[in-house]
């Protein structure tokens, strides 16, 4: 029953627009890619800002705890430009008295309002399903990982910064100029404490053969002498730590291959020893005390306090802080010792602090916590002040006893500044704070998640960042793209210009670590840690602790578990314990997680310092890789591995090159697939290995300009600029990325087909013709929405702020047409430039004004949205406006292959080529040539018999094609042969944000500088273009010097002056008002000109007056000299050269 | 010069006619003749399509520039457009395009009363004259809680103005191909390598007599110049064992209609619009005088 079925759809009207996908859409690897943004946050409400303010100096008697609030006004937010916030609440306990007996007052303290992560465990849309998105007017994908300030969307961006607990040996020179003495070679350490605040702290080495230990204080360095600190850490004898210091040397092993000691170790130890003698300092009491004079000062809150107090409180703050035991510290910073002995000694080499092997990314969530956390800090310090000044001051009855005035003093230090200062940071992306948090970066932490295309918007939560402040430096040192980052950078996806190489994009497959584990759960460290300690103690390593380790490499490799040497493990058992870890890693019932970084570094010859690091932090770069060696049971055979062990680990790709490996060393695991090493953006690109190399990065960087459908809910949306293709298509050629992220729900172009050739000369250079029919039947049509956001209650002068309100102006009937009885424009209304859109009255000057579409370009109303809660009056509107964009000539495509062009010529239908079978119909046909930037890439193995090319030349065959594709074409304009084979053939076509309505800029009169008198800039303003230097010397060596002096003066700031000849002057000039006949008027005549009467001040004559062309500004500079009391004067000849 | 008659008598033979389609061989003239007609086919040959649309309610989720641009894009049965006035030439209406000679009028009502989505068509399309109507089955449009009133009228035109207006959805001709098969050279080729002669062409032209075991044209016309055979040719070192020409004279049209104006009457409209346009140019006194004017560019274009 045909008949039946037609009229089902015509109810239902459900077609199936993809019917190879599953019905049920599947998010979950979209939003995987931004889990690291939302579970970082998630970690800083639930657990991150407890451990900060577990962290933060108890100050006098304050020992705060925290709650948070929600309250649930997302959509709200965009629509009226506020923020997506929560209270933040926090329990400042005041307990009275020393002891412990002293009465707990927990208080609740708001502060302030805090801004929330959509999609985080505090968003009411964490767990909404896609049709509740929908309902909400969120995109049914959405996948927050972002902020809403003021109505826009802000991501933090990622940063990287050195791996945490790693201690790296680096050189730079700047280390030499800390003080006198002081060589380019040190071992620096990021320290994390489990609140995310960092410590660094560097172990430089002195030309004498000791070493300091640096590490800052507000800003300033403060340098050790590293026997001191070894001393004052623990109590040991100079024997022990002399011991402990050469215990990588035997002279067993002297040269031995993995050997870091040598002899002059025993040496420096000595002078280490004597650095502290010579201060007179012998027991660990006495290095305390020293230290705690030294540092007093620097300690807030500490005055009162022992020596030996402030002293302990200097180790614990600023000495390798992710460790609280003192023998831990002690035994890293002699691991540290003997790393940068080695490092000086080359028998290793320093490790590179630009390779992403030593470096870790800054989550959102952690740059919040410490954020808060110093803020928290500096309100605890002020509140403090602020109460000790009230209780000097005494003249008020204030008890501070009484819970009510101690609230009132606070009161005074609003707590609410803690909450706005976070606010402020996420809008500016600026850090204010006094100390650094050990942070090189202080502004552009944040960027707004701009909605141009979906693929720009997914790749701001997937970009790394290496710190503006390395923008700067001229070396590029930085900006390589170096082995290391293979599988998690991507090599392709990094902008052209400034920030290349230094703003990288993770691969599709890279995550992030965090507190959670695959389930959702939060880690518990200490037992993870536990449970690694027991395996690698039954896979034979000695533990540290208690006793001192007294050997080292070759014999036995130091393993470090998060910054913490945990032991050695002898030589011969370390590759066992190695894959045993490994196996348990991918094992679901060991305790082991599945992310655990064993970065296994051997001995050899002067290599890289040999060790076993193991590493289970947070925020370490991790992907995806196949074990080999296990048997495939349970099919879980995927391993985490993270940039740090991949060095040293055998991984084949299936591309079936295997890299030259050689039969001694097995590949023990394999990559999953070849474009794992790609971003997402750069997985879409299809065939992109039969690419030229930087095609595929061009093509990166355009996908991101490209217009399509920014969002499914545009109509729910007020981006200030949204960009959106009103007929998109999905490419005919795919890659499996499009089906997995679902690029298909936002489609980015439009398959047409090209033809390659040269037709018409409309076609060169990167130009390309296009079909005026089909652009007449839809082809890439766009459209341009831009809201205009209006509050009266916000206006920039003070004064007028809630004056004006909506309302229409009832006298002017003529504006009625376009505007409603609401003084706001009618949805659908067709405004042209200078026509009224809204009209406005103010309530206090009584004056009505109309505002007027600005532009060229006329403009359709498409939404308008007022905000009347709370208000009596209209006052805040939105309106949004549409502008349709056809394709005109210069508007700008590109195919996905990096190969853009300009839109020269509309050619109707019949004047394109076509082709005898009739395939072309013509409805969507460009023709584009490549000119240059099409090359054949080189070195394609001759022998592949597989090649692409024959691979899809049979099947074209098989259709009746040419092998290659190419096909014979008619002209359209004379119907004859075109005596050339042209390739042509479907191709995906995007279309590009740039177009010339944007950016067309025209002048031939116009405003004037009221200065100079020259033409003004600014497209905007109507203004022209600057005809520059250059371009005056391209005119000159042509000898063009009539079009010169018409540029430059004629055009421009033309003038003629009266000068007075006697005293040169062109400012002591003076026109005369000459009184006016009325006797011509009255008979009805135009007055006669009459001769400009001009005398000089100075002279006092009008004799001697002559004019001169001039440019304006020279009379500018006559007059600023004057200014300056320089004189100019000019002397005045007839005819040439005289 | 003077004098001389260039006047030729071409012939057509239809070879296949439907409704949409057509194809026909046109002989014993040249490809400026072919071509024209091709050209006047796409882009002159009047219908009628929606041209001016007035939108009372629309509150669906596609805006009235795209239902506009869309219901423009429906052909409409355009029998009466060759006898329709242009409205811009219409002494009528005084050009206002809205009287009953030049233009036609249409209704859309179509409203959504439940929670499912409805597909407006074209059939929910009302005209004010049953000789123009929408072709078959179109989609306009389809919304959620749909509400769409709209008057639009249909106006004459041409596909030069618009690729609305266009009656053709295909046209295009290929030359005739002569194809020459040496055949005393072919006897010396063994079976195998007639066979991979045979099969060098991408589409089906040559095949192999399975009595004779002779080389032989199967299809001439599936021929489309890509000089496969006698690239293979070449390679075998046998050049000359098949020798490919275009007829200059003879082609072979394609014409694919819209729906708008069949197929067959399409050319024929085709041939009218291109006398018409012929004998503009004959009565045109300016000519000559043109000519003059042009002095040297004028005997250039002639051909001197």
């Amino acid at each position: 029953m045909p008949m039946k079925a037609e009229a089902q759809a015509r109810v239902s009207g459900r077609h199936r627009l993809t019917p190879h996908l599953p019905c049920d859409p599947d998010y979950e690897p979209l939003r995987e890619l931004f889990s690291h943004h939302i579970h970082s946050f998630d970690h800083l409400v639930e657990y991150g800002l407890e451990k900060a303010l577990m962290n933060i100096k108890p100050v006098e008697v304050v020992d705060p705890n925290t709650k948070l609030k929600l309250r649930n006004i997302l959509l709200l937010c965009r629509q009226a430009k506020i923020s997506y916030t929560g209270k933040f609440l926090v329990d400042v306990c005041f307990k009275y008295g020393d002891g412990p007996g002293g009465a707990v007052i927990r208080e609740k303290i708001n502060f302030g309002q805090f801004p929330i992560m959509l999609k985080s465990k505090l968003c009411h849309l964490r767990d909404a399903d896609h049709q509740k998105l929908v309902a909400c007017k969120e995109e049914p994908s959405e996948m927050g990982g972002y902020f809403i300030l003021n109505g826009l969307e802000r991501v933090v961006r990622l940063l990287n910064v050195p791996k945490r607990n790693y201690p790296t040996s680096m050189a730079r020179s700047a280390f030499r100029n800390r003080r006198e003495g002081f060589t380019d070679k040190a071992v620096v350490i990021r320290c994390v404490r489990e609140d995310q605040s960092a410590v660094t702290l560097n172990l430089y080495y002195l030309s004498n053969g000791s070493a300091r230990v640096g590490f800052r204080i507000r800003g300033r360095e403060n340098l050790l002498p590293i026997g001191l600190v070894l001393k004052a850490l623990i109590d040991a004898t100079d024997h022990e730590i002399f011991m402990s210091l050469i215990s990588v040397y035997n002279d067993k092993y002297e040269k031995a291959k993995g050997s870091v000691g040598t002899q002059i170790l025993s040496e420096r130890a000595k002078i280490i020893l004597n650095e502290v003698r010579d201060l007179s300092l012998f027991t660990r009491i006495q290095c305390l005390h020293y230290i705690g004079e030294y540092f007093k000062p620097f300690m807030d809150g500490m005055e009162n306090e022992s020596h030996s107090a402030v002293a302990d409180a200097v180790l614990r703050e600023f000495i390798l802080v992710h460790l609280d035991n003192n023998h831990d510290k002690f035994n890293l910073l002699i691991f540290m010792v003997q790393k940068l002995f080695s490092f000086i000694d080359q028998t290793s080499v320093p490790d590179n602090p630009d390779s992403l092997q030593t470096q870790e990314v800054l989550l959102p969530g952690h740059l919040i916590t410490i954020y808060v956390k110093e803020k928290l800090q500096e309100w605890l310090l002020k509140t403090k002040r602020q109460l000790q000044e009230e209780t000097k001051n005494r003249k008020k009855n204030f008890e501070f006893g009484s819970l009510a005035d101690v609230k009132k003093a606070l009161d005074k230090n609003p707590a609410k500044q803690v909450g706005l200062s976070v606010e402020n940071m996420l809008k500016t992306g600026r850090l204010v704070t006094q100390s650094t948090l050990d942070l090189k970066e202080k502004a552009g932490m944040t960027v707004q998640a701009e909605r141009l295309n979906f693929l720009r918007f997914v790749s701001h939560f997937r970009a790394v960042h290496r710190g503006s402040s390395l923008a700067g430096l001229r070396t590029t040192s930085v900006r390589k793209l170096l082995p290391e980052s293979w599988g998690f950078i991507c090599p392709v996806h990094t902008p052209d210009g400034s920030p290349c190489g230094l703003l990288n994009h993770m691969t599709a497959s890279c995550r992030i670590t965090s507190y959670y584990d695959s389930e959702g759960i939060i880690r518990d460290f200490s037992k993870i840690q536990k449970s690694i300690l027991s395996v690698l103690v039954g896979a034979g390593m000695i533990p540290a602790l208690p006793k001192l380790v007294k050997a080292g490499p070759p014999e036995v490799l130091h393993v470090l578990l998060d910054g913490r040497v945990v032991g050695a493990i002898p030589t011969d058992r370390v590759e066992k314990a190695v894959s045993h870890l490994r196996k348990l890693k991918l094992s679901a019932t060991s305790a082991i997680p599945e992310d655990l970084e064993v970065g296994y570094v051997p001995i050899s010859m002067g290599g890289a310092f040999p060790g076993l690091y193991l590493f289970t932090s947070p925020s370490r770069f991790v992907r995806p890789v196949r074990q080999k060696f296990l048997p495939p049971e349970g099919n879980n055979n995927i391993e985490l591995i993270g940039p740090f062990e991949q060095v040293y680990m055998e991984i084949e790709c299936a591309d079936g090159g295997n890299g030259g490996r050689l039969n001694e060393f097995p590949a023990t695991h394999e990559e999953i697939h070849p474009t794992g090493i790609l971003s997402v953006v750069g997985n879409l690109t299809p065939w992109s290995d039969h690419n030229q190399s930087p095609r595929n990065m061009y093509q990166c960087q355009m996908a991101k300009q490209t217009m399509g459908f920014s969002s499914q809910g545009i109509n729910c949306r007020a981006d200030q600029k949204l960009y959106h293709l009103q007929t998109p298509q999905t490419p005919i050629v795919r890659t499996a990325t499009y089906e997995k992220y679902r690029i298909d729900d936002s489609p980015l172009g439009t398959n047409a087909i090209v033809a390659v050739l040269a037709y018409s000369g409309y076609d060169m250079e990167d130009a390309m013709v296009l079909n005026k029919s089909s652009v007449d039947r839809g082809f890439a049509h766009g459209y341009i929405y831009q809201t205009e956001s209006i509050d009266f209650a916000d206006e920039k002068i003070k004064s007028d702020r809630g004056q004006r309100v909506f309302r229409r102006n009832y006298t002017k009937t003529e504006t009625h047409s376009f505007i409603d009885s609401d003084g706001l424009p009618y949805i659908g209304q067709m405004i042209k430039p200078g026509e009224p859109y809204y009209s406005t009255y103010n309530e206090v000057t009584s004056k009505a004004s109309d505002a007027r579409l600005k532009g060229s370009e006329p403009a359709i109303v498409d939404y308008v949205a007022v905000d009347v809660k709370n208000k009596k009056q209209l006052q805040k509107a939105n309106i949004r406006l549409r502008r349709g964009r056809k394709p005109v000539i210069g508007d700008k495509f590109s195919s996905r292959h990096g190969q853009k062009g300009v839109c020269s010529q509309l050619w109707p239908d019949v004047d394109m080529p076509f082709s005898a079978g009739g395939s072309l119909h013509g409805n969507f046909v460009n023709a584009t040539p490549f000119s240059s930037s099409v090359k054949k890439p080189d070195g394609t193995p001759e022998n592949e018999s597989d090649s692409l090319v024959d691979e899809l030349g049979s099947l074209l065959t098989a259709r009746g094609f040419n092998h290659y594709g190419v096909e014979v074409l008619y002209s359209g304009v004379y119907g004859t042969e075109l005596t050339c084979e042209i390739f042509i053939g479907p191709v995906y076509y995007q279309r590009l944000r740039h177009m010339v309505s944007d950016k067309f800029q025209v002048r031939s009169t116009g405003t004037v500088d009221q200065v100079t008198r020259q033409p003004i800039k600014g497209r905007k303003k109507g203004g022209g273009i600057r005809f520059g230097e250059m371009e005056r010397d391209s005119l000159l060596a042509h000898g063009a010097a009539y079009l010169l002096h018409d540029r430059l003066h004629s055009s421009s700031d033309h003038h003629i002056a009266d000068i007075c000849s006697i005293c040169g002057s062109i400012l002591t000039t003076t026109l005369i008002e000459r009184q006016k006949k009325t006797m011509r008027e009255t008979k009805g005549l135009p007055p006669a000109r009459e001769p400009k009467k001009v005398t000089c001040v100075s002279c006092q004559t009008s004799k001697g007056m002559e004019t001169v062309a001039m440019p304006y500004v020279f009379r500018y500079l006559a007059a600023e000299l004057a200014a300056m009391n320089i004189r100019m004067t000019l002397q005045l000849s007839n005819g040439a050269g005289a | 010069m003077e004098g001389a008659s260039y006047q030729r008598f071409p012939k057509v033979k239809i070879r296949e006619l439907k409704d949409d389609y057509a194809k026909f061989e046109l002989r014993e003239t040249d490809a400026s003749m072919a071509n024209a007609l091709r050209r006047v086919m796409i882009a002159e040959v009047p219908t009628i399509a929606i041209d001016l649309v007035e939108i009372e309610v629309n509150s669906s989720v596609l805006n009235d520039e795209f239902i506009a641009h869309r219901l423009g894009l429906i052909p409409l049965t355009s029998e009466r457009a060759m006898s329709m006035r242009f409205s811009r030439d219409c002494d009528a209406c005084d050009g206002d395009g809205q009287c009953e000679f030049c233009s036609v009028e249409f209704h859309l009502r179509a409203k959504c009363i439940n929670d499912q989505t409805l597909d407006v068509t074209s059939k929910d399309l009302y005209s004010s004259d049953h000789t123009v109507v929408p072709v078959d089955f179109s989609d306009t449009g389809a919304g959620f809680e749909n509400n769409e009133d709209q008057r639009a009228i249909a106006r004459k035109g041409i596909g030069k103005d618009h690729a609305k207006w266009s009656p053709a959805a295909t046209v295009t001709f290929m030359y005739e191909p002569e194809i020459h098969v040496n055949e005393e050279m072919m006897e010396t080729l063994s079976l195998e390598e007639k066979t991979s002669v045979v099969e060098s062409s991408p589409t089906k032209v040559f095949g192999i007599n399975p009595h004779t075991q002779q080389v032989e044209v199967v299809d001439r016309e599936a021929y489309t110049y890509d000089d496969e055979v006698l690239k293979k040719v070449e390679a075998m070192g046998k050049p000359g064992l098949v020798e490919i020409y275009a007829k200059e004279d003879s082609f072979i049209f394609t014409v694919e209609s819209t729906g708008a104006v069949k197929a067959s009457q399409l050319v024929l409209n085709a041939i009218e619009v291109l006398k018409q346009k012929l004998d503009a140019v004959r009565l045109s006194e300016d000519t000559v005088e043109a000519d003059d004017q042009f002095g040297e560019l004028g005997a250039h274009m002639r051909g001197g």
